[in-house]
């Protein structure tokens, strides 16, 4: 049985908002991604695990139990961090924790102390004074608080410095470690490459693709490029057993699967000024997806 | 079947408002009773000939002989009837509607606690806190009528009548809780929620002034509190009471009902 579960969710706001048909699974002990542009009904597909809006059409469910109907006994063992972060702006950080703590039955606040910690979480003084940063650490510190079995975080680390955000990420792989299912939202290709076993891109409300990191580290290309003495010994180049991606003036651009040492040896014979090498991120394998560079 | 943590919250949340409308109703409950004062009766008299539509409409007409008809008059008119509903169209803003309003709602609903739970619970802190405000100043006004006109009170119809009065503040904090409930906009909810009470006593200070418009009364929940009914201890005064627990019971179940099933944009 899958932790997460969506079946051709469904929940049509019109105009062609909303989300469509999503039907993904994460199992257990596995770190899911979730990817998209926004107003791509990221936010939507979790707002529905959450148990906080109905689906049209379509189930979703956690650990076995139906989002909304059992909403609080899934909460037993949920985290949930929002991305748009709301919170009971009268009272203070530590306050603040206290209460949702209480509210989710913790009697032991040790848990709450080394978060903060590990977060260098400052609790004084109003939350609605606080930073977008310092309110997302505090909402990191209640998702994890209860050490649940299932976490959902809605763009986790947006108003973290990048100090804070390494730390998250090994947040993420220290909790994966023992065998917590994760489904997170994110836009940061980075974080999703680091911590995810599998990633779902949701554009337009639709799933287009569910990739496999793994397999889609290897899918990774390297390009050269070269830079020649002569537009001319360019366009020479162009003749050879090369896959050539583009030639600019004396700047050619050169695609390799790991056959490098025919390319370096065809290479020796022209009269090359400059070779670089530009690995292909993750990034650029996902923007096609995006669907926005062909515009 | 309500969640402890919330509900202590809500009773410090609510602390200072109820501190604050207590002391306004108490400055004015010790005010009017110490005017009474068969002189000052006579000047009353005297504004009530002068310029009658004004005081009916205030409901601040007719015989003030005794002490409890007295205070029904110039207390049960516009005070005890306007202040407590104020008191719980900020109470019930403070429970609900900023929580969905702001999206913080989704703290209390991201907690093992079913929604069921937790509008239970802010139904009942806010039945709570006007029963608090509406008893609290019943004291104080037997209090100050035993020091200023020792034995002149009649308790038990004054007991019966701030009861009443309890009974229309429940059926009014229904409306505001059902607008709560039903609206996601803090905008929204002040337009119906705080909007039908005001109507209704418009509506009510309209059919004060007698005559033709004295058939609006019927469009206003405020009729349900005959305050000289009351005081005249005419059985009658049941009906009107069961009609308000009614319509207070149906708001609230029904705000229930609707916040179980709703989407939140959170």
């Amino acid at each position: 049985m899958s932790v997460i579960e969506t079946n051709n969710l469904t929940k049509n706001y019109g105009n062609g908002k909303g989300i469509f048909d999503v039907s993904i699974t994460v199992e257990k002990g596995e770190v899911f991604g979730f990817l998209g542009p926004n107003g791509a009904g990221k936010t939507t597909t979790i707002r529905n695990l959450l148990g906080f809006i109905t689906p049209d059409q379509g189930s979703c469910s956690i650990l076995g139990m139906d989002c909304f109907k059992d909403s609080a006994r899934i909460q037993k063992k949920l985290g949930y961090l929002a991305g748009e972060i709301a919170f009971l702006d009268d009272l203070d950080g530590r306050r603040l924790l206290q209460f949702i703590g209480q509210m989710k039955g913790i009697e032991n606040t040790n848990r709450i102390e080394e978060l903060m910690d590990y977060f260098e979480l400052d609790p004084r003084g109003k939350v609605r004074k606080m930073s977008k940063g310092m309110k997302q650490k505090i909402g990191i510190v209640a998702a994890f608080m209860a050490d649940p079995e299932v976490i959902i975080l809605d763009e986790p680390t947006s108003g973290l410095d990048p100090l804070m955000q390494n730390r998250f990420i090994e947040l993420v792989l220290e909790e994966k470690k023992k065998g917590k299912t994760i489904l997170m939202s994110s836009h940061i290709f980075e974080e999703i490459e680091k911590t995810c076993d599998r990633t779902a891109i949701i554009r337009e409300g639709r799933i287009v693709a569910i990739e496999n990191m793994e397999s889609l580290a290897g899918k990774k290309r390297k390009t050269y490029i070269v830079i020649l003495e002569s537009e001319e010994a360019a366009n020479r180049l162009k003749g050879e057993m090369l896959e050539i991606q583009l030639v600019k003036g004396r700047e050619v651009t050169i695609m390799s699967n790991g056959n490098i040492s025919e390319m370096l040896q065809i290479l020796s014979r022209y009269p090359v000024k400059s070779l670089d090498i530009k690995t292909q991120s993750i990034e650029e394998i996902f923007l096609h997806y995006y669907g926005r560079e062909e515009k | 079947m309500i969640s402890y943590p919330l509900f202590k919250r809500n009773f410090i949340q609510s602390l200072k408002p109820l501190t604050i409308f207590v002391s306004i109703l108490a400055m004015y409950v010790i005010v009017i009773v110490y005017m009474y004062d068969p002189k000052l009766m006579e000047m009353l008299t005297e504004y009530q000939k002068l310029m009658p539509e004004m005081m009916m409409a205030m409901g601040m007409s007719g015989a003030s002989n005794s002490l409890i008809e007295f205070m029904e008059t110039y207390l049960y008119g516009l005070l005890m009837t306007l202040l407590p509903f104020i008191f719980s169209i900020m109470m019930c803003n403070s429970f609900l509607t900023r929580y969905i309003d702001t999206g913080s709602l989704a703290c209390i609903l991201a907690t093992p606690n079913s929604r069921k739970k937790i509008v239970i619970t802010q139904a009942l802190s806010l039945i709570l806190c006007i029963t608090l405000l509406m008893g609290i100043s019943t004291v104080i006004g037997i209090a100050s009528c035993q020091v200023l006109f020792p034995q002149q009170l009649d308790i038990e119809t004054y007991l019966i009548l701030n009861g009443c009065t309890l009974l229309l503040q429940f059926a009014i904090a229904g409306i505001c809780f059902f607008a709560a409930c039903l609206f996601n906009d803090a905008k929204q909810y002040y337009a119906f929620g705080a909007g039908i009470p005001l109507c209704f006593y418009l509506i009510k200070m309209l059919a004060n002034m007698g005559e033709k418009l004295d058939v609006m009364k019927y469009f206003t929940i405020f009729s349900l509190l005959p305050t000289d009914l009351i005081v005249a201890k005419d059985p009658q005064v049941i009906f009107y009471n069961i009609a308000l627990a009614v319509i207070g019971i149906v708001l609230f179940t029904g705000g229930i009902l609707v916040f179980n099933r709703k989407d939140f944009s959170i």
